[in-house]
């Protein structure tokens, strides 16, 4: 609520409070204009202390961690590398909901033996991250309660993603896997061995709708502990980012949100575009924010849909589909697939939007809202859908803040976070709508607020078709989008152009970028490095379902099995975009 | 624009609602009209004997009986790659190894060889593409300096082992299934944008006759018969 009420803060109004505090230890940097706030320690024993200041002192008021970024500087150039030759770097997102402000926490970490205190106690949220970047970058985190391997399996060795890692290793991993013993370890009394029982939810299982697999301690019916465990899908999109331009990248973000591809793309270009201070045409802008919304609009019907058929309602599921079929074939006709769209590009779009665009979109409107309706008036008032959405799967709103939800399961627990109205991009800021908001923090409330949701996404492509600008859909600087194709056909410039681009790629100046959009779970953000090259040095990517995923299994805690389902459902877990 | 929060609340528990036998008939008529909408229609075709296409489907009801009857793709439709060739039926590629620094998915392997033609200069000995790698992103498309290589609709590919999902020229010049010269088997080709240089008529795209434009300009063209067609790997 209040996140939405205060007006972005553009001055660092904490700036003196921190200098007082910790003077030369914790440095404010300067930043491009379109990038978040930075903090750099400059003493690393003070990280604890700056974090829960940070957190606790109401001037900074961060309390809602986003992302834990890792990254390894071996060989990287002189900009990036901090003066006293650290290794590895820790970027850790932070968010005030009350004065609606990013910041960034840096703190650099030795060569040898990098090891920080863990900031579980702070922000609960950053319990997986932590076993992430430990996974991965191999960064221990003393004190963190459960840090074992996440993404990858037991039997890896090394850690991926550390720069003398060479990418395309292979492991025949045969350890056993050791979740179902550790959570047999964590019964209480000798007597509970006896009289509970341990089953396994997935890998393969219907109700997870992608590879992911849930551990439950059963008392019967209830869940007395529950663990849950990714890395199935994990396709090393962050690693094998590094080894190709930036543009290359593009169809890798097609593959994370596989429910609304098209954001993954858009976001990605923009936080380069706004990297290197590209700004892409006023058309561009329009039809990227019309194809968001279908694409949170079919987002959102997949999630229900999905989802009422777990509780039995197979109908909606029909009429869910049929509103998503339908806005495929625009999608199709725009970039040339249905799926793995591609479309976005550094600099613009691939391509201008078909002729019939504006028709095309409008016809649409009928079919989706049809179907909204009849959704809405299967379930909304149903007495068993009631029954089994309404007081299951409560996150308070504090439990939402600490554990790090946004979008649709954030306003369903009384976040009002939206980044379109937040930290407007692509001109969200000139259209009118509502952020819905409900707080109940039920399954209910996630099903109530991703209806309304879509409702305010057709107003959104209503207004915008209304005022679609015309002109070119990709800038004309040719350092970073292909020329186009008469310039290389017939001019000797065109084709240097194109042949630098095709080559060598966009060329990224050093330095480190953070930038998110509303994605279809939430908060979807893009820690990008960049080292000059045509290759990002490190990206990173805050799935926004990547903290829901880890708040799971505190949720169903003491809760009935079947009520899990329907948590886990309404949660919209995507595993392409939890595992990258 | 000033934010705006709607809080949401959800629907009160009335008497209707928890008697539940009004929800129950409402929503049967829901259900029902949906059955009567995708139902009459049938009955209406039957009586004229399905003057459509014969393949079952009916307007509006939102089914697509394939095989028989295909889903429509757009003119971007990024399926099966094809080779584009000039008039005399050699390949327009000059293997200047583009699309295979562009593509992500490293899934192109050129080899360059000197043509027979001499205003040919270089054409590609070996072109291949591996299938089971590419992503279908386009991006070899893009990065063509020569409008060599464009998509079809063709998307059925599947293969019985890795081997013949390595495709060679042959079958990389073969036309899309429905098409005749740039007909609807076409699908993603480059996007030519747009640029202030342009001028309606005045740009060919692709396909510049590049003989006869050296010719014009007096250039001494070495007349060798046109190479033979590839032969199949």
């Amino acid at each position: 609520m209040s996140a939405l009420a205060s007006a972005p803060s553009s001055s660092l109004t904490y700036a003196p409070v921190l200098d007082k505090r910790f003077g030369p230890k914790a440095r404010i940097e300067a930043r491009p204009a379109k990038d978040i706030a930075t903090i750099t320690l400059t003493d690393r024993s003070a990280y604890i202390e700056v974090a829960r200041f940070l957190r606790d002192d109401p001037a900074c008021a961060f309390d809602l961690l986003l992302d834990l970024v890792s990254i390894d500087l071996l060989n990287a150039p002189a900009p990036l590398r901090p003066r006293d030759g650290s290794r590895f770097q820790l970027h850790v997102i932070l968010y005030s909901t009350r004065r609606n402000d990013h910041l960034r926490l840096i703190v650099n970490l030795p060569e040898q033996n990098p090891r920080v205190p863990t900031l579980v106690n702070l922000w609960p949220a950053v319990n997986w991250f932590e076993r992430e970047a430990w996974d991965l970058m191999g960064i221990e985190f003393e004190g963190h309660p459960n840090l074992k391997r996440l993404l990858t399996h037991n039997g890896f060795v090394g850690h991926a993603l550390r720069k003398d890692y060479a990418a395309g290793q292979r492991w025949l991993c045969t350890e056993e896997d050791l979740l179902q013993t550790d959570l047999a370890a964590q019964t209480e009394t000798p007597e509970d061995i006896f009289e509970t029982m341990t089953v396994n939810l997935g890998p393969s299982h219907p109700a997870t709708h992608g590879t992911l697999r849930i551990v439950l301690r059963l008392d019967g019916e209830t869940i007395v502990a529950a663990e849950g465990e990714c890395g199935y899908l994990h396709r090393c999109f962050e690693k094998m980012s590094e080894s190709h331009t930036y543009s290359q990248v593009i169809p890798y973000t097609d593959r994370l949100n596989y429910c609304s591809p098209m954001i993954n793309g858009f976001g990605y270009a923009r936080a380069v575009e706004d990297m290197l201070g590209v700004e892409i045409p006023p058309r561009a802008k329009a039809i990227r924010v019309i194809l968001s919304e279908f694409n949170r609009i079919m987002d959102h019907m997949v999630c229900i849909g999905t989802n009422l058929v777990d509780l039995g309602a197979l109908t909606n599921f029909w009429y869910a589909y049929q509103a998503r079929e339908a806005i495929y074939g625009l999608l199709e006709a725009c970039c040339g697939a249905r799926l793995t769209s591609s479309y976005a590009r550094v600099g613009g779009l691939s391509a201008d939007v078909p002729p019939n665009f504006d028709e095309w979109s409008r016809s649409l409107f009928p079919i989706i809202k049809t179907q909204l309706d009849d959704i809405d008036g299967l379930v909304s008032k149903n007495r068993i859908a009631h029954k089994r959405m309404r007081g299951t799967g409560i996150v308070s709103r504090e439990n939402a803040i600490a554990w790090g939800f946004t979008g649709p399961c954030g306003r369903a627990s009384g976040l009002a976070y939206d980044v379109r109205k937040d930290k407007p991009y692509e001109g969200y800021d000139e259209l009118d709508f509502d952020v819905p908001v409900m707080t109940d923090g039920d399954n209910f409330a996630r099903y109530y607020v991703r209806m309304e949701e879509m409702r305010q996404s057709l107003r959104i492509i209503d207004q915008q078709l209304r005022k679609l600008p015309k002109g070119p859909v990709t800038t004309d600087d040719y350092r970073v989008i292909l020329p186009p194709k008469e310039m290389v056909y017939n001019e000797m410039e065109g084709l240097i152009y194109h042949f630098k681009v095709v080559f060598e790629g966009t060329k990224v100046a050093p330095g480190y970028f953070y930038s998110s959009v509303e994605g279809g779970n939430g908060e979807l953000g893009y820690t990008i490095v960049a080292d000059g090259s045509g290759n990002p040095y490190r990206l990173k990517v805050r799935p926004p379902c990547f903290p829901l995923f880890a708040a799971y299994e505190k949720i169903i805690k003491g809760g009935m099995v079947s009520d899990a389902v329907a948590t886990l459902g309404m949660l919209n877990i995507i595993a392409g975009e939890l595992d990258r | 624009m000033p934010a705006k929060v709607v809080k949401l609340e959800a629907p009160a528990d009335n008497f209707a609602f928890r008697v539940y036998l009004v929800e129950v008939v409402k929503g049967m008529v829901r259900t029902l009209g949906h059955l009567l909408r995708n139902v009459v229609p049938i009955f209406v075709a039957e009586g004229k004997k399905l003057a459509g296409n014969g393949d079952g489907s009916v307007k509006g009801m939102p089914i697509v009986s394939f095989p028989e009857a295909r889903r429509d793709y757009s003119e971007r439709f990024r399926g099966r790659h094809i080779l584009k060739t000039r008039d005399d039926g050699s390949l327009k590629c000059v293997a200047c190894y583009m699309c295979q620094t562009a593509c992500p998915a490293d899934c192109i392997r050129i080899e360059a060889g000197e043509h027979p033609v001499l205003a040919y200069e270089k054409y590609p000995t070996v072109f291949e593409i591996d299938m089971l790698r590419c992503v279908m992103c386009g991006y070899c498309v893009d990065a063509c300096p020569k409008d060599a290589i464009w998509m079809t609709k063709d998307y059925e590919l599947a293969f019985f082992d890795r081997k013949s999902a390595i495709y060679g020229i042959p079958m990389l010049t073969e036309k899309p299934s429905d098409t005749a010269a740039d007909g609807p088997g076409y699908g993603y080709r480059p996007y030519y944008g747009e640029s202030p240089a342009r001028k309606a008529g005045e740009f060919e795209p692709s396909g510049l006759p590049l003989l006869p434009v050296l010719e014009a300009r007096g250039a001494a063209i070495n007349r060798m018969p046109p190479p033979p067609p590839p032969k199949p790997a």
